[in-house]
């Protein structure tokens, strides 16, 4: 439910994002787009407003060479004629520079067209009616102008020059209207664009908010989970605890009362045993006594030995007695085994630094007569020191030596090998051997209470092991095995670098 | 003044202490051994009726107290009767069936004279008792509390 919220605000997101973009984008387009149109607008608008001044240009030179040639014809002035030449050699290039300016228009073409035909025609007039006048015959001149002015050159120009002008009015009207669409239509587009990334914005913050608050809420329920988390974890080590401790109390109370019986049994079966000594001897001693014999001799009746049926029945008595002596022997060591297992649960741990190396040095010296029985020797490489108990320490690689010892192949010369090296705060601790191995099927199992694996040719309860990883939980450490029935096995053990006496104060 | 020391065996188990009084009595110990199975009947007669233990001023006592009793702990009446001036010279004997270090250190702080352990191993049994009646014959009657 929350993962699909999530993926659905993230979704939210990039799809807002990605809106903005493309407003952007799409507004810096239109931007380009329409600034260029609106130029393009404007060169029209320029380019109308030009091509009406180069009529009127073309107009003024038209009206100047006129005039210039009348008052030649008139005056006969220099001055006149210069005027007029001047005017004349503008017009042609005037009337190029229109023809070029109004390529792009079909119908202006036409009326340059004509416009060329009727100046060129008034130019002819003009050569001609100065030719005249340079030749003295001013009355063809003048009759030219009459002819001129009957034939109409001017007014056409002029007509022509004002339908151009009117045409380009007209496109400067449209050119003027389009620009003006173009420059309302980028403003807009700008205005809309800019409310857009605004309101995408302001959506964006909502969202951003949103999610903000949707996370510390997020926090503080994580939050609370830690607290109940500890608190839990809290109450369930305290059950454990009070749970470890119950059994602890009734594996001392069960083992205390279950000798108090056994003290009995054995005892009175030491006193029956004595009985039974008695009995048998007198029994013996009634049998060899001859009817008319002397007076049974006390003290005596022990030495005769005795015979047939009697024999028989002292022999089952004392066997009955071995067995039931054995059985409790038995039984005594067995819980003799639970109650010291208790007294070392109960023991309260003192850590210390301890030189590992040395300590399980001392502990090989200890066993070196053991080991040189067995022919095996003993490689101790440098391990790492810990802060732990000393006691309990000695009892885990004492044992777990002692075991190595106990347990070689026989016939090849033993070698037993430990090991140690550090891991994020943890010593761990490696004994390996050559020895005959555990079968897989049992590395559970030997580390139960009373349980052994193997050919049961060593004295042992199946203590050792068991106790040994006890005490290695209590340190706050792990134990494992691994092994191969006739390859050896190696123990690893992982003890914490510093035991902390504080986490464990409230087992007792 | 010689006074024929009384044996007071405080012992819940009947067959502990029919096997103790055997013991006793098999290596010459013929002094009176008067058995209590329970706390309070053992406490009353220590102390008497009035608990001052006045009763037993001038009575020279061995105590043999089991510590697991049904009624009581061992060790609470090791502590009354060091702790009172008629009884605290008598000597106690402490018989129990473990041999928990803490428990006989605390015994004998308390002051115990001997902590005796009821092994299964009988022979060794024996033999302590045998020998606590060695004890009882060299025992020195402590001078009565005035």
């Amino acid at each position: 439910m929350r993962a699909e919220a999530q993926r659905r605000r993230a979704f939210w997101q990039i799809l807002l994002f990605s809106a903005g973009l493309l407003v952007l984008t799409v507004i810096s387009a239109g931007s380009v787009y329409l600034v260029n149109k609106a130029r393009s607008d404007n060169k029209w608008v320029l380019h109308t407003i030009e091509v009406e001044n180069q009529v009127n240009a073309l107009l003024l030179e038209v009206r100047r060479a006129e005039s210039g040639a009348r008052g030649y014809l008139l005056t006969q002035g220099a001055d006149f004629k210069i005027d007029h030449d001047k005017a004349v050699a503008a017009i042609i290039p005037a009337l190029d520079r229109l023809t070029r300016l109004s390529t792009d228009n079909p119908a202006q073409r036409d009326n340059i067209e004509k416009l060329s035909v009727a100046i060129e025609t008034r130019l002819d007039q003009f050569a001609r009616e100065m030719e005249f006048v340079r030749q003295g015959q001013p009355e063809k001149a003048m009759a030219l102008v009459r002819e001129a002015a009957t034939a109409d050159t001017t007014t056409t120009i002029s007509s022509v020059a004002s339908t151009m002008i009117r045409e380009e009015e007209r496109l400067f009207y449209l050119r003027s209207v389009n620009a003006d669409h173009s420059q309302t239509l980028a403003a807009s587009m700008t205005g809309i664009g800019s409310g857009l990334v605004v309101v995408l914005v302001l959506i964006s913050i909502w969202l951003v908010r949103r999610s903000a608050r949707s996370r510390d809420d997020a926090e503080a329920r994580l939050r609370d989970a830690n607290v109940n988390l500890e608190t839990i974890v809290d109450e369930r080590t305290a059950d454990l605890r009070e749970a470890n401790n119950e059994i602890q109390r009734f594996a001392y109370i069960v083992s205390h009362d279950l000798r108090s019986p056994l003290v009995n049994i054995m005892g009175f079966t030491s006193e029956l045993e004595e009985l039974g000594g008695d009995i048998f001897r007198r029994v013996s001693g009634l049998t060899h006594v001859p009817a008319d014999g002397p007076q049974l001799v006390p003290g005596a009746a022990g030495n005769i030995p005795l015979e047939g049926p009697d024999k028989q029945l002292s022999e089952d008595f004392s066997e009955a007695l071995g067995f039931i002596k054995s059985s409790i022997a038995k039984m005594d060591r067995l819980i003799s085994a639970i109650l010291n297992l208790t007294r070392e649960g109960r023991r309260e741990f003192q850590p210390e630094r301890i030189d590992t190396r040395e300590l399980i040095e001392a502990i090989v010296s200890t066993l070196a007569h053991q080991a040189a029985e067995a022919q095996a020797e003993i490689h101790v490489e440098p391990l790492p020191d810990v802060v732990s108990d000393r006691l309990a320490l000695e009892q885990i690689f004492s044992n777990l030596i002692d075991n190595a010892i106990k347990y070689l192949k026989s016939g090849v010369p033993g070698e037993i090998r430990i090991r140690g090296r550090t891991k994020l705060g943890y010593a761990i601790f490696e004994l390996s051997d050559n020895g005959r191995g555990i079968d897989p099927r049992d590395h559970q199992r030997i580390f139960d209470l009373f349980r052994r694996a193997g050919t049961q040719d060593k004295p042992g309860q199946g203590i050792g092991l068991a106790h040994v990883r006890a005490l290695v939980r209590r340190l706050g450490g792990t134990m494992s095995v691994s092994s191969e029935l006739n390859a050896g096995s190696t123990f690893t053990i992982t003890l914490p670098m510093n035991w902390n006496a504080s986490n464990r104060k409230t087992d007792q | 003044m010689t006074q024929p020391v009384t044996i007071i065996m405080i012992e819940d188990d009947e067959g502990h202490a029919r096997l103790i009084e055997r013991n006793i009595r098999r290596s010459g110990v013929n002094n009176e051994i008067i058995a209590f199975g329970n706390g309070t009947d053992a406490m009353m007669h220590l102390f008497g009726a009035d608990g001052t233990g006045l009763k037993q001023k001038g009575n020279a006592l061995l105590i043999l107290l089991d510590l697991n009793l049904p009624d009581m702990t061992g060790i609470d009446i090791l502590k009354q009767i060091k702790e009172n001036k008629y009884l605290k010279a008598s000597p106690v004997v402490v018989l129990t069936t473990t041999d928990d270090s803490q428990e006989i250190k605390r015994c004998y702080e308390l002051g115990c004279n001997v902590y005796i352990t009821k092994p299964v191993n009988y022979e060794n049994f024996a033999n302590a008792i045998r020998q606590l009646g060695l004890f009882f014959s060299v025992i020195q009657v402590p001078p009565a509390a005035t």
